[in-house]
């Protein structure tokens, strides 16, 4: 009884609470985005949810400091399926981004995680190490650059500059002085959709589209975004009901369950169901973030801001791409989009969250 | 650490509320608009087919209707050509059937993502039996049922009822009245083309909700959404009863049909009713409605007898003998000759260079001989007293030289020379002009309805309107959207026994044994009437044609119903070629009227 009390105490409810949510709700919209298809995913996901949860209580329940000592491994074996993708993988509309051991598998989703991993594991070692510390800096651009270079060749630049964005914001969070971060990230932020806008002629976007979706047939493309941008709109602020959008029913929706989901959700369920989860998704953030303040040490603290940096990311850049603030770019979203790799993915790197929170410093 | 954590928080909710800030333009401020785009996503306007009109003879006898037919419809505009490919190789397509299919998808593509189109319209019995057969495969198209029109009496009438082609680009554009669709058939001749307004009706439009690949959705939201805007019922077009007489009709077309060109009109004397018209040779409007393949297009055009063109209203021939009736009726209106005045014919007539020539010698003849035997000489030299001007006035009165008003075919005026006319043509006016107009020659121009309704005008005393509609009816003629009545377009300015006069000389034509048509009367029947033999210009380097042929006639002649004009093209001799077929016209048509009891009774009586 005293041990749960002990765990309740510094288990991190909020951020478990915005996890389940955002599961539950991803569940549901799923649910509805593939039934009116006439393809149930619902059960499949069911299955990669499972196999997700029990990833996540071993990425909790083992001491994270088990992750730091193995860390230099899990990149390495990450390395090699990513070599093995292009080496042997799977090639669908000209980009080979899967491999099959045993099941199909997507080695840039877990890769997210595992560079996370040795760039944490770096910059700890650094903290530790003063002598060394002139090396670190280039074998951290190393560690960070290779998968990126590895997700490239694919091609998948999308996922590629998730990895940079991620690994980056974690040498920025770790590296530059505290005053520096909001003007930059708020500058950045802004200016990339109004350079997208009034800066870029539309024929350097189309190029730019075309660049970063070499799969993606630049008319369609187009015409995807608008009717994810019409289904939001259409849902105004109550939402058409579950089930009841007639861009999701209908068919309107592209990529609906994989890259569109919150288009569905928005139309079915309004500013409500929207800000909800834009809500949740900053909670988890956030929750991050205080969890890397917290945490013991600093491979524990560098490790939750990656997995924040995650979320965050993958969070923003696909609303932004489905509110069309951004070119489309097949970028998922957390716990909403259908997929196994994400999913799973995404389970674990929250594991490493709460499992970093649950081992923190306590007075 | 502290503040590095608020900062980065701060950047984070920083960039979620730029978030929020864009799902609240979209959903708030933008939601109206969204939610009409997305309803016209979804929402297409079907349009739904009416039935057209049916044109009806006098008793309600169908000479044109709609008959089922299968179309072929392409499911999805983006079809890989193989599945064209497929199709044609399967049910087996004609080349023209091809290219109109090749052209009905590029319009298609151009269109609305996803409609379904006719692909290829009307669907022969075999191509229909192999489509059905191999429909597994053909999955991206399905055969609709829809109309045609059809024209059950074959050639009959051609030129009247006319014929259907599809919509020109001009009618598409223009935005007056309801507009036309692709694909659509037009009434492009004839009555078709006439009563369009009429015929057409109104289509209905249904709404229907599709999915994003084009395909109809049928769930009870729809209903529950569309509500009361789902369907406006189509309204069918008018039926036209026209006043032609389906049995008189067919005598007209047979007898003409056996000639290699001509036209014939028959009027009802005291109404104006067209009770037959013909033009030949006739085509088959069956044939011809809709696309008409260019090799088919191609021989009717270059045809020398001229199918296409009405000759009854659309073309004017010098009318030769049958004019004469003009030229008598001038000269005892205009007082220069009385009936008993005789005039020596010496069969021919010098005039400065020229010579004008007779038949024959006719020796001295009176008003009633000359018209009787067709003596040229008398009428040149009452001519002669008369001038072109005092001719022309009369031969107006009788309704040549303007359309008769039928409206049809674009009728054409006719000509009817005076001075000032011939001042118009830079020609000088020379007096043997009107020696050649009197007896139908010259610069005289008419047309076969002209002649009916100046015969019926004689017959009658009033030159009445002709008239080709009985009344536009809805419904199986419930109600009557239009009633056509008798009109006169005018009441002739000419003395009883002029006219008096007028029908003994045409009766003696006919039952004089030394009239011009004694050889072709009939003997239940007086008939009062006239031949024509009408010379035709020579062109240079071309041997002289045949005459045109002509005979008009009112019958009975003590009591007349219905006035005849028939016009054989180079027929040669009026009594040889066409006096027979009008004879025969009016024999049936009298034979089977049951009106006018106390005629036949008469008829019985002189055979008694």
């Amino acid at each position: 009884m005293r041990a749960f009390e002990r765990f309740s105490h510094r288990f991190d409810w909020p951020l478990f609470t915005a996890i389940v949510a955002l599961l539950a709700i991803g569940m549901m919209n799923l649910y509805s985005a593939s039934e009116t298809s006439g393809r149930s995913l619902f059960a499949a996901q069911m299955v990669w949810l499972v196999f997700g949860v029990v990833g996540a209580v071993a990425t909790t329940a083992i001491d994270y400091r088990h992750f730091y000592r193995a860390s230099g491994f899990t990149y390495a074996a990450g390395i090699v399926l990513l070599v093995l993708v292009l080496a042997v993988g799977k090639n669908l509309n000209g980009a080979q981004r899967w491999l099959y051991v045993g099941i199909w598998l997507q080695p840039s989703e877990p890769m997210k995680v595992l560079a996370v991993l040795a760039l944490a594991k770096l910059l700890h070692d650094e903290g530790a190490s003063q002598s060394e510390r002139r090396h670190y800096p280039l074998l951290q651009i190393l560690v960070a650059l290779l998968p990126i270079v590895l997700i490239l060749r694919q091609p998948d630049l999308g996922t590629a500059a998730v990895v940079g964005l991620i690994l980056g914001s974690m040498l920025v969070a770790v590296r530059l002085p505290a005053g520096a971060f909001v003007p930059l990230i708020v500058a950045g932020l802004i200016s990339l959709p109004l350079c997208w806008r009034f800066v870029l002629t539309a024929y350097q976007r189309r190029r730019i589209v075309t660049f970063l979706n070499p799969t993606r047939d630049p008319s369609g493309a187009g015409w995807q975004a608008r009717q994810a941008l019409l289904a939001i709109g259409a849902g105004g602020v109550s939402g058409m009901g579950f089930m009841r959008g007639t861009q999701n029913v209908l068919n309107f929706v592209p990529e609906r369950w994989t890259d569109f989901p919150f288009a569905v959700l928005a139309e079915e369920w309004g500013l409500f169901g929207g800000l909800l989860v834009i809500g949740l998704y900053t909670l988890a953030v956030v929750r991050a973030l205080r969890i890397a303040m917290d945490a013991r040490d600093r491979f524990g603290s560098v490790t939750a801001v990656g997995v924040g940096a995650l979320i965050f990311w993958h969070a923003v850049l696909n609303l932004a791409m489905v509110m069309g603030l951004m070119p489309v770019v097949g970028i998922t979203l957390p716990f909403l989009s259908y997929g196994g790799s994400s999913l799973v993915t995404m389970l674990g790197a929250s594991g490493l969250l709460l499992n970093v929170g649950l081992r923190r410093v306590t007075y | 650490m502290s503040t590095r954590y608020r900062w980065l928080v701060l950047a984070v909710a920083a960039v979620f509320l730029v978030l929020i800030g864009r799902l609240w333009q979209l959903q708030v401020l933008r939601a109206e608009q969204y939610r009409t785009a997305t309803y016209g996503n979804m929402v297409q306007k079907r349009p739904l087919p009416t039935l057209r009109g049916r044109l009806l003879d006098r008793q309600g006898r169908v000479l044109a209707d709609n008959q089922p037919a299968y179309s072929l419809v392409m499911r999805v505009v983006r079809e890989k050509p193989d599945v064209l490919a497929e199709l044609f190789e399967t049910i087996g397509v004609s080349a023209r059937q091809r290219r109109a299919a090749a052209a009905r998808l590029a319009r298609a593509v151009r269109r609305r993502r996803g409609d379904p189109f006719v692909l290829i319209r009307e669907l022969s019995r075999d191509q229909l039996g192999r489509f059905e057969m191999h429909r597994e495969r053909l999955k991206a198209f399905r055969v609709a049922s829809g109309v045609r029109r059809h024209y059950p009496n074959g050639r009959l009438a051609a030129h009247v009822l006319g014929y259907m082609s599809l919509v020109s680009p001009a009618e598409l554009a223009d935005s007056r009245g309801q507009p036309y669709l692709p694909d659509d058939l037009v009434g492009r001749f004839g009555a078709e083309r006439l009563f369009e307004p009429y015929l057409r009706g109104v289509r209905g439009i249904e709404r229907v909700v599709v999915d994003a690949h084009g395909s109809r959705v049928d769930e009870p939201w729809v209903d529950q959404m569309l509500g009361q805007r789902r369907r406006h019922a189509p309204v069918p077009g008018d039926d036209v009863r026209l006043t032609l007489d389906l049995d008189l009709q067919r005598v007209v077309d047979d007898e003409l049909s056996r000639v290699e060109a001509g036209a014939a009109a028959v009027v009802d004397v005291e109404s104006g009713r067209i009770l037959a018209m013909s033009s030949a040779p006739a085509f088959d409007p069956n044939l011809i409605s809709g696309v008409l393949p260019p090799q088919e297009a191609k021989a009717l055009l270059e045809d020398p007898r001229r199918p296409l063109l009405d000759k009854a209203v659309r073309e004017h021939y010098f009318p030769g003998s049958v004019f004469k009736v003009a030229t008598a009726i001038a000269a005892l209106e205009a007082g220069v000759v009385d009936a008993k005045e005789t005039i020596q014919c010496t069969g021919a007539l010098k005039r400065g260079r020229s010579r004008f020539r007779c038949t024959h010698q006719h020796g001295r003849v009176d008003l009633q001989r000359a018209l009787a035997e067709s003596c040229n000489i008398y009428f040149y030299r009452i001519a002669e007293r008369l001038g072109i001007d005092r001719l022309a006035k009369y031969a107006r009165m009788l309704g040549f030289g303007s359309p008769t008003g039928l409206g049809l075919n674009g009728e054409v005026a006719g000509v009817v020379p005076d001075q000032t006319w011939y001042r118009g043509r830079s020609r000088r006016y020379q007096p043997g002009f009107a020696l050649n107009a009197a007896i139908g020659q010259g610069d005289v121009k008419v047309t076969a309805l002209q002649v009916a309704t100046a015969y019926a005008a004689i017959a009658n005393g009033t030159l009445m309107l002709p008239r080709l509609v009985e009344r536009i009816e809805q419904g199986s003629g419930e109600l009557v959207v239009y009633q056509s009545h008798p009109r006169a377009r005018q009441q002739l300015p000419v003395a009883p026994q002029t006219l008096e006069l007028l029908r003994r000389a045409l009766t003696a034509a006919v039952h004089d044994r030394k009239g011009t048509a004694y050889a072709v009367r009939l003997k239940r029947w007086k008939v009062a009437g006239k031949t024509g033999t009408a010379q035709v210009g020579r062109l240079r380097g071309q041997s002289a044609q045949q005459e045109h042929a002509w005979f008009a006639a009112f019958a009975p002649a003590e009591q007349p119903q219905i006035a005849v004009a028939v016009l054989v093209e180079h027929g040669g001799a009026g009594a040889k070629a066409a006096a027979p077929i009008a004879m025969k016209i009016i024999e049936r048509y009298l034979d089977s009227s049951p009106a006018h009891p106390q005629l036949a009774h008469t008829a019985e009586h002189r055979q008694r």
